[in-house]
């Protein structure tokens, strides 16, 4: 009964042997392939998805002569874990602030010579020398914005002001929340009063009942679809990335984006050299050119999250530029602030907790 | 013959299950970085009853799907091995065509159809049987329809395998002697097809147990399973030891309830097989 199967296996083996004296050349070709990429001149660029200019890339290589080989992730800790697990070949990544210690720790990145940089004194002084590269030597400041509350305006009641409004039982089902230990731990610790630089269980253990506490409300731990979820009304409220509403508010203007009373947390996606990177001269002048004031003004007005470059404010869209939501005033940039990057102990207590969270 | 199959286990079985459980009694040392010292931690972790809940949601939920693959798919499986006669082929092959397609792509369209706008909720308005839309992401049937979704051909095809396999004339002889159609598939043919069912069961509920995409996708943060919480370790937090270590135990558990089912097999819980 299996006979007519048996027959067309053979047949396909039949196709392979005739298949097979082909397939050495192109193993061959493809190996060569692999290896000469090395060699060319070209740049491999590992940014976030969604994170540049519509033309920013193409227009650098028809001015430089150099190919841009374009990855992107959509999740830091993840690009982190492939990297760590031996991805190498990329010359320049966007980790965030916080990343930025635990990868020079891992000896994934190298210091810029930032004396190469001649588009450096661009960047507003006020993004220099932070607490996560306070010698200003391993990272360069490429877009920066905040942890705050995107809404549905028709889906509530009246516009949050606190963070509490992640915790009103009144949108049961409908809360999005960034699955991020950092943001959500972060924000728990705020709520409680605690200092973002504790160790203690105690304060922890505080964070997580105050997580569980709100968890029968959320529909879902995500980083990614949270906007999709506020445009298409499944979502009311949703813990937020800036510049991901203020994209989607172009399009929907039902949609808005606030910081809350408390307090919240503004972090920089940096620039920052591969260690062992295959092509350091190339990066070297894709990032002097990432600094020009009308390239960084163009991919701000693109993807709507701050630029650190003071000289491309000039270029921004005034309706962007007079945005609060995207440049807060003084009076609210005084209650934002960098997220300590962990040490090694608080690493682990700020992971198991949310993992803690997601579990139980 | 038993050189090459050794090999094979080696490299694609041994091997990394192994580098597993190694990895799961390291240290873990600064920012995930593996320690090579010996500890039981990642297991004490792993057998916290914290983790009871979780563990109980993850066997419900792939004991449900496999017992619906299994109330799916033998009706489907006798179909296509008693009936469908020379349409088999093309019944096999759109068995297989959502196999074809990529798990993100099938799940996204169960988004669109189980959404607030989706299929379901349009229909039951139509109907009148709800007043407003309504989503049905969410909630546990969805995780287990997901799970159904992508299983039912594992299922399927050991089932039809087995039932391939039986003599027609045995069906016939119960008929002869006197059996009516239900009594004779009683009697004979499901008894025969036994180790297809084994198969099929086996085949389904392992790798429901390790899925993390259909709670992922079309689940709550109160769907969780072990497959959520080891793929966290793995690619977000960075704890690669402690998810090792839970891994290991799930495969335990596996493997005791194959070797349980090799010792009712010597004792000839399930004849029939072999016989041709």
């Amino acid at each position: 009964m299996s006979d007519p199967d048996r027959r067309l296996t053979r047949r396909d083996f039949l196709r392979l042997g005739v298949l097979a004296p082909a397939l050495p050349p192109l193993l061959s070709g493809a190996l060569s392939a692999c290896f000469k990429r090395e060699k060319e001149n070209a740049v491999n660029f590992f940014n976030w998805s969604a994170y540049i200019g519509k033309d920013t890339l193409p227009a650098f290589s028809r001015e430089t002569g150099i190919k841009v080989n374009y990855d992107v992730y959509a999740d830091e800790e993840e690009m982190f874990a492939k990297l760590r697990s031996g991805a190498l070949g990329y010359d320049l990544i966007v980790p965030t602030d916080y990343l930025v210690p635990r990868l020079k720790a891992a000896m994934l990145i190298a210091p810029i010579p930032m004396e190469g940089l001649k588009n450096l004194h661009n960047i507003d002084k006020r993004f220099l020398h932070t607490p996560f590269d306070p010698q200003q030597e391993i990272s360069v400041p490429y877009l920066w914005g905040t942890t705050g509350i995107g809404y549905n305006k028709k889906l509530v009641s009246k516009p949050p002001t606190s963070w509490r409004a992640l915790w009103d039982e009144k949108y049961q089902g409908r809360i999005c929340v960034l699955d991020s230990a950092r943001e959500c731990i972060g924000i728990s610790l705020l709520l409680n009063g605690c200092d973002e630089n504790t160790t203690s269980e105690k304060d922890f253990e505080a964070a997580k009942a105050l997580l569980l506490k709100q968890k029968p409300l959320v529909k879902q731990y995500t980083s990614t679809t949270y906007v999709d979820s506020l445009v298409a009304g499944e979502a009311a409220l949703a813990m937020a990335y800036s510049g991901d509403v203020l994209q989607a508010i172009k399009e929907n203007p039902h949609l808005d984006y606030i910081i809350p009373q408390e307090g919240s947390f503004l972090w920089m996606d940096c620039l920052c050299l591969m260690r062992g990177a295959p092509h350091p001269e190339q990066a070297l002048q894709l990032i002097d050119y990432l600094l020009r004031p009308e390239v960084s003004a163009d991919i701000s007005n693109t993807v709507r999250y701050g630029t650190p470059n003071a000289s491309a404010r000039s270029q921004i869209e005034p309706t962007l530029r007079h945005d609060p939501r995207c440049y807060p005033p003084s009076s609210v940039m005084s209650r934002l602030r960098y997220h300590t990057p962990p040490d090694s102990e608080a690493y682990s207590l700020w992971n198991e907790t949310w993992s803690d969270v997601k579990a139980l | 013959m038993l050189a090459p199959a050794s090999l094979w286990l080696l490299a694609f079985l041994i091997l990394p299950v192994a580098s597993l459980l190694i990895l799961g009694f390291t240290h873990r040392g600064a920012f995930g970085a593996c320690e090579w010292v010996f500890t039981w931690d990642n297991f004490r972790r792993a057998m916290d009853v914290k983790y009871l809940p979780i563990m109980l949601r993850t066997v419900s939920y792939a004991g449900t799907a496999t017992l619906l693959c299994l109330l799916l798919g033998y009706p489907l499986a006798y179909f296509l091995s008693f009936q469908a006669g020379k349409r088999r082929d093309l019944f096999l092959v759109l068995l297989m065509i959502p196999f074809w397609t990529s798990c993100l792509v099938a799940l996204y369209s169960w988004i669109i159809i189980l959404g607030r706008e989706g299929l379901i909720s349009h229909l039951l308005m139509r109907l009148g049987i709800i007043s407003k839309p309504a989503s049905f992401l969410g909630t546990p049937a969805a995780v287990i329809l997901g799970l159904v979704y992508f299983y039912l051909p594992f299922m399927v095809l050991p089932l039809y395998a087995a039932l391939e396999k039986i003599p027609r004339t045995y069906v016939e002889a119960a008929h002869d002697l006197g059996a009516g159609k239900f009594e004779a598939f009683r009697k004979v043919t499901f008894p025969l097809s036994m180790p297809g069912v084994m198969a099929g069961v086996i085949l389904t509920f392992v790798p429901c147990m390790g899925d993390f995409l259909s709670a992922d996708f079309l689940g709550s943060p109160r769907t969780y399973l072990v497959g959520n919480l080891i793929q966290n370790q793995f690619l977000m937090v960075q704890d690669w030891q402690f998810g090792s270590a839970l891994t290991s135990l799930i495969v335990l558990f596996l493997i005791t309830g194959l070797w349980a089912r090799h010792i009712f097999e010597e004792q000839g819980v399930f004849e029939g097989e072999g016989e041709e």
